[in-house]
């Protein structure tokens, strides 16, 4: 009797599949809303960063560490505008979902630290946490969906493994420095995934120029 | 000689202190350092830094600016000094996502000074221009609202994607303190319709490339005007349009104000006799509204009563006993003898209006032993009352009835009763009670009968009253008789409902009835 079923939901679920891939989004529709998703990620971190430094120590700007230390530098992008331009779509979706990729754990490790920021604007921060988490999550899903319509190329991640370890640190200062450092390689990997995928949202939409 | 000597030696020397006496006795130094640095990219390719000179230390001062990127050793000079304008280093080639490092340096015949270093990403200090030529125009036809048109500051790169911008406006009425936002995301036009006339709006655009604004654009002022003229003739039109066929129904309705009463509120129709002018009868004397009555009256055809059992009523004298029931004679019962209450009911006021419309009864009885005639039920002419009264109502023929009942009165004879004596009915109180007139009235006894000669033994029905008991009268004497109607429940009993009388205007003819007798005392008068 189960087997019936299943077996009746796995027809019906390939008919609407099939259903679905007649009537299947366009490229450059997913594009606009996986670069929306970018947008809402990269601004969310910049009010981040921003309100973390509103109370932050001096001290703390000077023995932050420097952003060649993130852990995701390691990945060759573009440095301008003009690299930019001459990769590829599928090594910019690549490179894309790579960065995405290596920020899943280090956000959990963000979020656990914001419960307990020693910050005035803790709460305030932890939600935009929380909302980056969301936001990321959904992003990716999205970008799975693009990257299988690229090309096999387009799927490849690079792993980008975050090796800070569970903790920030123990006391306040050294805490609220790796939480800055961390938000501000975040804020960087953000803004890189945001503008590959304006890129190839104008690329995908030569038909639409006033998409760009 | 050897003097002279020694004071060429010493005059370089000399020369030299004298000198540099001279500089510390002016307090030159070596610039201060330059401050507040600062950098920005317009569009996310180019940036330029500036910075605030110190004081030159009383010499001239040059000012240089060294960067380097991240992943450099040498610290580079400014590419260019002019582009930006004074105090300011242009950089056309620049890299993203790297960290950049600049100094700058003041320096002088005295020495120099460095500045802070300013680190910074190039992603950190994109921030565009405001938007050129923002123009608002203001449109009151249809509804007012106003056009707001910008465009995006000039060099920026999107055509292909590296550089996206969005576009945000704001609104305020002059004298308000709060500013309405709206976004636009990527046009470079906006239109707002929630707009009051007579105000003056300030308008002001900004953009953005990657949630980094602009500063807001120079304030545009518009000034809303406070009414269209042609809005306004417009509705004066439709308004005057409108109101004339209104005032022209008004007019019309009243004008006609009573055709237009009559139409919503018909009369309701009031009784009304053929022939008999209400205005008269409300003025009149009682002689004209007699003759009007009378005169003008056509009764209606009295259809002979059909298929009627009658029944009889035996009246008899108090001294004498009852008398069988002769049905020679026939006494006719008026209706005011009816008691059949569904009878009553339609005839009662028939005969209410019985003696009060008429004065002269033309009703005859007969004061004789033999017959008194109460009232004829087949004559239509004797039975002047009741047609009066119908007439008077305005009964048509079809349903007319003289009586409720056509019931006949069998007075039985009386010996001593000899002449025909009839008196007039002068009138009937309440129900069922005729007064008689004590007259001698010359009798002309028209009686027709079935069977035999007129029984000479009447008496004169002086009462009935409601016991269905009549009083009967003496001519020479009066003589209260009481009589009981033998067969008279029956007779009421029996009353059909229906009598139809068909039209006959000679005296009470009725072939078909049986046993239907009748005295007929007097001509019908002339006058009917």
């Amino acid at each position: 009797m189960a087997q019936r079923r299943t077996s009746g939901t796995n027809l019906f679920m390939t008919v609407l599949c099939v259903v679905a891939m007649c009537r299947a989004v366009p490229i450059n529709e997913l594009l606009e809303r996986a670069s929306q998703h970018s947008d809402k990620l990269h601004s969310l971190s910049t009010t981040l960063t921003q309100e973390l430094d509103s109370h932050f120590p001096p001290i703390g700007r000077v023995i932050m560490p420097r952003p060649a230390m993130c852990h995701t530098s390691s990945l060759q992008t573009p440095i301008d505008k003009d690299q930019a331009l001459q990769v590829s779509e599928s090594d910019l979706m690549s490179l894309a979902r790579s960065l995405l990729q290596a920020w899943s754990d280090p956000l959990v490790l963000l979020s656990s630290s914001a419960s307990a920021l020693p910050h005035p604007a803790q709460s305030t921060i932890f939600n935009k946490i929380q909302e980056m988490q969301q936001y990321s999550k959904s992003l990716k899903d999205g970008l799975d969906v693009l990257s299988s319509k690229m090309g096999s190329s387009a799927q490849a991640i690079t792993s980008l493994p975050y090796r800070g370890g569970t903790s920030l640190g123990q006391d306040k200062i050294t805490k609220l420095i790796n939480f800055n450092f961390l938000l501000s390689c975040l804020r960087r990997d953000s803004h890189k995934i945001d503008s590959f995928l304006k890129v190839l949202r104008c690329r995908a939409a030569k038909m639409q120029p006033e998409m760009c | 000689m050897a003097c002279a000597r020694m004071v060429k030696h010493l005059r370089l020397p000399l020369l030299l202190l004298l000198l540099a006496l001279a500089a510390e006795c002016n307090s030159m130094s070596p610039p201060e350092k330059p401050d507040k640095l600062g950098c920005r990219s317009p569009d996310k390719e180019t940036f330029f830094c500036w910075w605030t000179p110190g004081s030159d230390g009383g010499l001239p001062t040059v000012h240089h600016l060294y960067y380097k990127t991240e992943g450099q050793e040498n610290m580079r000079q400014c590419p260019d000094y002019h582009k930006a304008g004074s105090n300011s280093c242009f950089f056309s080639k620049t890299s993203i996502w790297v960290e950049y490092t600049v100094i700058v340096e003041a320096s002088n015949a005295l020495g120099n000074t460095s500045s802070d270093p300013l680190t910074f990403d190039l992603m950190n200090i994109v921030k565009p221009f405001a938007p050129e030529n923002v123009t608002v125009v203001v449109n009151i036809e249809d509804s007012p609202h106003l056009t707001i048109q910008w465009h995006t500051p000039s060099n920026i790169d999107t055509k292909s994607g590296w550089v996206t911008l969005k576009n945000q406006l704001r609104v305020k009425p002059d004298k308000s303190k709060i500013w309405k936002n709206y976004a636009s995301e990527t046009q470079t036009h906006f239109t707002i319709y929630s707009i009051d006339l007579g105000v003056v709006y300030m308008v002001e655009v900004r953009c953005a490339i990657d949630n980094s604004w602009s500063e807001w654009s120079n304030t545009t002022f518009v000034k809303v005007p406070n009414f269209s003229r042609k809005d306004n003739s417009f509705w004066i039109l439709v308004f005057s349009l409108c109101l004339i066929p209104l005032l022209a129904a008004m007019i019309i309705l009243i004008l006609k104000r009573k055709t237009v009463k009559k139409y919503i509120l018909p009369p309701v129709p009031s009784p009304k006799i053929r022939g008999v002018d209400v205005q008269l009868l409300k003025s009149g004397q009682s002689e004209d509204v007699i003759n009007a009555m009378l005169l003008n009256q056509r009764f209606p055809v009295m259809i002979p009563w059909k298929d009627q059992k009658e029944d009889y009523l035996i009246v008899s004298d108090k001294e004498t006993s009852y008398l069988p029931l002769e049905k020679k004679k026939i006494f006719i019962l008026p209706l005011a003898m009816a008691l059949d209450s569904e009878v009553q009911s339609k005839e009662t006021s028939e005969v209410d209006h019985f003696p009060k419309d008429s004065e002269s009864s033309s009703e005859e009885s007969s004061d004789k032993t033999e017959s008194s005639q109460l009232l004829t039920k087949c004559s239509s002419a004797n039975v002047l009352n009741d047609e009066k009264a119908n007439q008077l109502k305005g009964v048509t023929e079809k349903i007319f009835q003289p009586f409720g009942i056509g019931g006949y009165v069998d007075i039985p004879r009386h010996e001593h009763m000899q002449e025909a004596d009839y008196s007039r009915v002068n009138e009937v109180n309440g129900d069922n009670i005729l007064i008689m007139k004590k007259e001698n009235i010359p009798h002309t006894l028209d009686t027709r009968g079935q069977e035999g000669s007129v029984p000479d033994n009447y008496s004169m029905v002086k009462e009935v009253n409601s016991d269905n008991v009549v009083f009967l009268e003496k001519h020479s004497e009066s003589v209260n008789a009481s009589f009981k109607a033998k067969g008279y429940i029956d007779w009421v009993n029996q009353k059909p409902k229906n009598l139809h009388m068909a039209g006959h205007s000679e005296m009470g003819v009725c072939p078909q009835l049986v046993g239907c007798e009748y005295v007929d005392t007097v001509p019908p008068p002339a006058v009917i």
